[in-house]
């Protein structure tokens, strides 16, 4: 569900869709994201400021509040 | 068509019903609601009430450079006026929202509110409105910032996407401007400076704009970054 919608916006963000990876670690009360994409598209899923990194992770929060689990992205490069 | 405004004074009442939507004076009644005198003329306030003219009075004009209005996302429905997409442009950013709202578990119906030269006002309506606003307006703002970006991806460079749900932008657009105003007039008693909760760039200006004309009162942001805090201070 939080894969789709991660995958689905970093696609939208990146100029090379096919680069973009995410990853699912479920844990009991957290799950962690990662996202990995092409290497110039970094900048593109940050921001300036991490300005898109938040939006990301805003959105990413919203939403889990129905699950109640709390949901953490990582942006690795 | 039945509107309220409020003004320090009668005139300031109007020039604000003619500044929100974007209409002549001559072209609607005013009937004043009321008036309060404050303490040695501090804290006056008129309140107004505006009727259109004319058999389903004319929606106001759209064609206004300000965002700052409520007139506005209560004539979305009238006339032949089209709130489903038009162009490529406005079709992508419309299945963009409603795809990621889907996926985030609140699902949303996307309409165009309004639609200006280089702005267009997006209305997201679903069962979970609150999950979509988010705690002042965080997810408003982060949906924002995202179909921004991939509005300029797909032809509307130059274009500004407005996101809003329930008129959320609008009645906190109110609500700020009311805070700031009492503030003021609080400041005006006490003399010493209050500082307000952090906002964004656009609620700052708001209200920097809001006390502009407010005579011994002024106002500077202070702090860093995205969302600045705005001190209210005397300046007798």
């Amino acid at each position: 569900m939080e894969k789709e919608l991660v995958s689905y916006v970093a696609k939208s963000l990146v100029d090379n869709p096919d680069g973009v990876e995410v990853n699912v670690i479920e844990g009991e009360k957290s799950t962690i994201i990662e996202l990995r994409v092409a290497e110039g598209d970094v900048g593109k899923v940050i921001g300036k400021q991490g300005r898109i990194a938040k939006a990301l992770r805003t959105i990413l929060s919203a939403a889990s509040t129905k699950s109640g689990k709390r949901v953490v992205l990582e942006i690795l490069d | 068509m039945v509107y309220d405004f409020e003004g320090k004074t009668e005139k300031d009442a109007i020039e604000q019903a003619v500044e929100q939507l974007g209409i002549e004076q001559n072209k609607f009644d005013v009937e004043v609601l009321d008036q309060q005198t404050g303490f040695l003329g501090m804290n006056r306030k008129v309140r107004v009430r505006v009727h259109l003219r004319g058999e389903g009075a004319q929606a106001p004009s759209t064609a206004r450079t300000e965002d700052s209005g409520s007139g506005f996302a209560r004539t979305t429905t009238q006339g032949s006026y089209s709130n489903t997409p038009e162009n490529d442009f406005e079709h992508a950013v419309v299945d963009y929202l409603t795809t990621v709202t889907d996926m985030m578990g609140a699902p949303c119906e996307v309409q165009v509110m309004y639609r200006e030269s280089s702005k267009i006002g997006l209305r997201l309506d679903g069962s979970d409105n609150g999950i979509i606003i988010g705690r002042k307006g965080q997810t408003l703002d982060a949906l924002q910032t995202l179909v921004n970006i991939v509005g300029g991806r797909v032809g509307g460079e130059g274009i500004k996407i407005v996101v809003d749900s329930e008129n959320y932008r609008s009645r906190r657009e109110e609500s700020l401007v009311r805070m700031a105003q009492q503030v003021a007039d609080e400041v005006k008693e006490s003399r010493s400076s209050k500082l307000l909760e952090p906002m964004n760039p656009f609620e700052r200006r708001l209200v920097h704009t809001a006390l502009n004309d407010i005579n011994d009162i002024g106002t500077k942001s202070e702090g860093d970054g995205q969302y600045k805090q705005v001190r209210i201070f005397y300046r007798g």
